[in-house]
């Protein structure tokens, strides 16, 4: 199991076919970050959330084939490896915090932008689909301008914790909300 | 008969010496080369069988237009009256008083004219020589077979004649009657009834003066006629002129001339908001004039002006209430009795006032230097430590340092707090969370969260 990302030769581009490929994986179309902004607002909600998580299952398969056993990757090796596979699809700087028993992914830099946001949660959940085999449901706790954040919790924690957002309860004390009652 | 026509020709040699030969252009280029000094038989006109083609040709061109009477100021611009010819009966002074400014020129003739009627082409110099018997008409048709226009009548031109030569020119008048010098009928026709139903435009010049009195006295009645008529205007354009007048319908009248003093006013007027407000001069016409006042009469006078400072004209501006100045400055009334905490420090303040040495300066580092002699009942000596200092045992904290001396009498007393040896103020416990192995474990227990 490779410990460091290495993306080396991750990207081919066969200019006699006018193809770009992925190590491991299969054609890539360059497109531009408005174009598919325009298309994601054009698109419902479920359909926006299925292409995402279509491309987060496309890059926890990748993860998976690098990592081979990720269920016994620690948190960095899954941060780098899964995080160098979004960074390889343009979608920003992938972070990873963690607040108490909560587990807080974030994207910085995201060309996307806030209106991108749904998308970016929903290839979350489709690499923890992919990768750990786990439902999980990204919530966004807040927003600025370079940094979006997702709390990665189980239907019940994400339905309290949409609640609380939506009473304007701040997300630092959603999270400790979350993780006092979860440990009580 | 010989004799009077002898007579007639001597006459009409003078005059056409005179006058009729320098008019044409062929004549004066004739005459110029080939002046003759003594009278010259007039030319003799040949009839039309005689005239060689070289003869028609000759003076086939029109004589030059002359500007001088296209721009006559004096042109009368009436209806164009064709010139016409001279009249067989008239005499030889109308002949020569004929209008040699004819409203409307000639037309010029062209190739094919000239080929038609060639004596309209016979040049009046020509050298063709005139039997003294023919008829003397020829002398006269100079002017009647030239095209050429007349030109304007010199002095030079102007025969002078006496009365018994006047008066033998009807009989010669009479003489030409039976002459004809007219080729052209055509001509006059045209030109017949015009002179028959009114006397040509051309022909209104009067017959030339028997003396000099007389020549004056026409030429002041000509200038007088002159100044007397209206210059006409240029030609008016077409759509000009007199017109019928057409009836307005009805509701409509032209506008009506401003009234003069509406202007005035108006122009008194500033605005038409403030016209609004003052009443119009009709207005004015009925206001009703109010009686005088009843009561005491009321006389303003001119207050004199009397110079101020201009502090207090600012000062009156700024408030309304001037306040009064500051009549007792610095002082204050002696019977005001001090508060009963401040008896004694004046009192010390008048006693020390009393002597004549001044006090030094002091400084919280030394005693007064004078020190009241008189005790005050009720305050003990204080016995403080000749030195007092505030010293922290952290050295960060700033110290003051006062040596009181023995006998102050309002020593300060500091105190300083117990020293206290270093010692943690906060503790801050590290409670050790349990850190996840994998990702695996952190998903594991971020999904449990909320759940009951």
């Amino acid at each position: 199991m490779s410990l460091n990302f290495d993306p080396s030769y991750a990207l081919e581009f066969d200019f006699g076919r006018g193809q770009i490929r992925m190590a491991n994986a299969s054609e890539r179309v360059i497109v531009p970050s408005d174009a598919l902004l325009a298309l994601c607002r054009g698109a419902s909600e479920d359909a926006v959330r299925d292409f995402g998580r279509r491309l987060g299952t496309e890059a926890g398969r990748v993860m998976n084939d690098r990592l081979g056993e990720a269920w016994q990757a620690s948190l960095e090796t899954v941060l780098e490896h899964l995080g160098g596979e979004l960074a390889l699809m343009g979608l920003g700087s992938l972070g990873l915090e963690r607040w108490g028993q909560a587990l807080v992914l974030s994207f910085s830099h995201s060309p996307l932008g806030a209106e991108g946001d749904l998308l970016l949660g929903s290839i979350l959940e489709g690499a923890m689909q992919r990768s750990f085999g786990r439902d999980t449901v990204a919530i966004k706790l807040m927003r600025d301008d370079q940094k979006v954040r997702f709390l990665l919790a189980g239907h019940a924690g994400a339905r309290k914790a949409g609640n609380w957002l939506a009473e304007g309860v701040p997300w630092g004390d959603i999270l400790s909300r979350l993780t006092t009652r979860g440990a009580s | 008969m010989n004799q009077e026509v002898n007579k007639l020709q001597e006459l009409l040699a003078r005059v056409q010496r005179n006058a009729a030969l320098p008019r044409t252009l062929v004549s004066g280029r004739g005459l110029a080369h080939e002046a003759p000094a003594a009278f010259s038989p007039p030319p003799y006109v040949p009839p039309a069988a005689e005239l060689t083609a070289e003869e028609m040709f000759f003076e086939s061109e029109p004589p030059p237009p002359e500007p001088a009477i296209a721009s006559q100021p004096t042109a009368i611009p009436a209806p164009p009256v064709v010139q016409p010819r001279a009249t067989l009966d008239a005499s030889v002074d109308e002949l020569l008083l004929e209008d040699p400014f004819p409203s409307v020129p000639p037309p010029v003739p062209t190739y094919g004219d000239v080929l038609d009627d060639p004596m309209q082409s016979v040049p009046a110099g020509s050298a063709r020589p005139l039997d003294h018997d023919e008829d003397v008409s020829g002398v006269v048709a100079i002017s009647e077979f030239s095209d050429e226009q007349p030109e304007e009548l010199l002095e030079d031109d102007i025969v002078e004649m006496t009365a018994s030569e006047a008066a033998e020119l009807p009989a010669v008048t009479n003489t030409l009657d039976e002459l004809n010098f007219d080729d052209d009928e055509g001509d006059d026709k045209r030109a017949a009834p015009q002179s028959e139903e009114e006397p040509p435009a051309s022909s209104s010049r009067s017959k030339i003066a028997g003396t000099m009195d007389e020549a004056l006295a026409r030429a002041a009645e000509q200038i007088e006629l002159e100044e007397g008529r209206e210059v006409p205007l240029k030609t008016p354009p077409p759509e000009s002129g007199p017109q019928a007048a057409v009836a307005m319908p009805a509701g409509m009248h032209a506008p009506l001339s401003p009234d003069i003093e509406e202007l005035l006013e108006a122009d008194i007027l500033p605005s038409a908001g403030v016209r609004a407000a003052v009443p119009t001069a009709e207005q004015l016409g009925q206001t009703i004039d109010l009686d005088e006042a009843r009561g005491p009469s009321l006389e303003l006078d001119q207050p004199v002006a009397s110079p101020e400072p201009l502090h207090e004209e600012l000062a009156s501006e700024e408030a309304e209430i001037t306040l009064p100045g500051r009549v007792f400055a610095g002082g204050y009334q002696e019977n005001l009795m001090p508060p009963p905490e401040a008896r004694e420090e004046l009192d010390a303040h008048r006693q020390r006032q009393g002597d004549d040495s001044v006090p030094p300066p002091e400084s919280l580092a030394q005693y007064p230097s004078h020190r009241p002699e008189a005790q005050p009942v009720g305050f003990a000596p204080v016995i403080v430590p000749a030195s007092v200092t505030t010293d922290s045992y952290s050295e960060s904290v700033s110290t003051v340092t006062v040596d009181a001396p023995p006998n102050a009498e309002f020593a300060p007393e500091l105190l300083a707090r117990p020293e206290v040896g270093p010692s943690p103020v906060a503790k801050f416990i590290r409670t050790e969370a349990p850190r996840p192995k994998t990702f695996m474990e952190l998903l594991d227990s971020s999904l449990a969260l909320g759940s009951d």
